[in-house]
């Protein structure tokens, strides 16, 4: 992926990502949390552009949950309120145990996608999110089994050596899917320089998409679609519309990306055309 | 004698849940929602699984808001960091 492909016209895959299980209400009152408040979320970000919801699940007072039975729900709702959206579940969850891990999984059917962490990440002062590569293999085979396409999240420059190993550990349907994350902390530095860098070393098998923390979502969205990457806004990674201003929804962070491509004459990708692009 | 669940044994002793019926202004949520006492602030969710020592957490390891605040005070917690 690069230049060349914004000079090929490949639609833009849009991702909402829209609650995460970092933050919630008491970060942003709007950040949907219930499975009906997801599901209309979902619908939300669908009319205005976006391929792909990425999800994580709640209980009823916003704390997280990894059991199957809620994530269930929540695509049922999701799957009420939209047409055709690609749903992803998260596989990600700091402290949860390898088991916990699996369970978002195994709802019926089966997400399209599912999210896989490539390596250790600092959350707060004293605890780390571990993703060990005997969790990510375990995580992969089950994806394999149940068809899922893994999108493997890439949160520093260390994790695309792992990219490397799991390719060499595991037989990787093409495209690969990579989301290249940048931000403070244990993540790539937001700098464009880190950007074109991490773009240029992924494998060759690889699609990117593109996502930056806080107020580098914006600028880092703008990068991912010059680059011919795809891009991941939403309330999970940015509780904020511009300095200083809560975001009123999702569908408002994902509007703004799809006016940014419109702008840079890059077309915004159906959950149709995503589906050809992944493979899935 | 009153008998008391055991996760209220576990949680952290500076955690509470807060609602509408709160004095303070916490009328945003429909449910109460984890309110540390230290700090005067609704915690985040994942951070909420540390004050209830939920998935092998511990308030006394992970949390450095509690650290802070007991910093040597609490005998309990120096015991197990060491
Ligand atoms: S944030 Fe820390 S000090 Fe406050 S209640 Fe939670 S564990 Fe206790």
């Amino acid at each position: 992926m690069s230049y060349e492909n914004y000079l090929g016209d490949e639609p833009l895959i849009v991702t909402a990502a829209v609650t995460g299980g970092v933050h919630g209400k008491e970060a942003n009152p709007n950040v949907p949390e219930t499975p009906e408040e997801i599901g209309r979320a979902a619908a939300a970000v669908e009319e205005a552009g976006a391929a792909v919801i990425h999800l994580h699940a709640r209980k009823s007072n916003g704390e997280r949950t990894f059991s199957t039975d809620r994530f269930q729900e929540i695509d049922d709702a999701v799957r009420e309120h939209t047409d055709d959206i690609i749903i992803q579940h998260s596989t990600g969850g700091t402290g949860a145990s390898d088991e916990d891990r699996h369970l978002p999984l195994r709802t019926d059917p089966p997400p399209e996608m599912a999210s896989l962490d490539m390596g250790p990440l600092n959350r707060y002062d004293h605890l780390t999110s571990e993703n060990t590569r005997g969790l990510v293999n375990s995580l992969y085979d089950e994806m394999q089994e149940r068809g899922i396409k893994p999108e493997l999240e890439v949160f520093n420059d260390g994790h695309r050596n792992e990219v490397f190993g799991l390719l060499s550990r595991r037989d990787l349907d093409e495209p690969v899917y990579a989301t290249l994350i940048f931000g403070p902390g244990t993540l790539t530095r937001p700098t464009p320089q880190n950007f074109l860098n991490a773009i240029e070393d992924l494998p060759d098998c690889a699609l990117f998409n593109t996502l930056g923390f806080g107020r580098h979502q914006l600028p880092f969205a703008a990068m991912g679609i010059v680059f011919g990457g795809h891009i991941r806004v939403g309330l999970e990674d940015n509780v904020y519309y511009r300095r200083g201003e809560l975001a009123e929804s999702n569908a408002q962070l994902v509007r703004r990306s799809v006016r940014l491509a419109d702008e840079l004459e890059r077309e915004v990708a159906s959950p149709a055309q995503a589906r050809e692009i992944l493979g899935l | 004698m009153i008998l008391v669940p055991i996760y209220q044994l576990m949680v952290c002793p500076y955690l509470e849940y807060a609602g509408a019926t709160d004095e303070t202004d916490r009328t945003a949520f429909d449910e109460p929602r984890a309110f540390c006492t230290v700090i005067d602030e609704f915690v985040q969710p994942m951070r909420a699984d540390i004050c209830n020592d939920r998935y092998e957490l511990s308030h006394e390891y992970h949390c450095e808001i509690y650290r802070e605040h007991t910093d040597g005070k609490d005998e309990h917690a120096a015991e197990k960091s060491e």
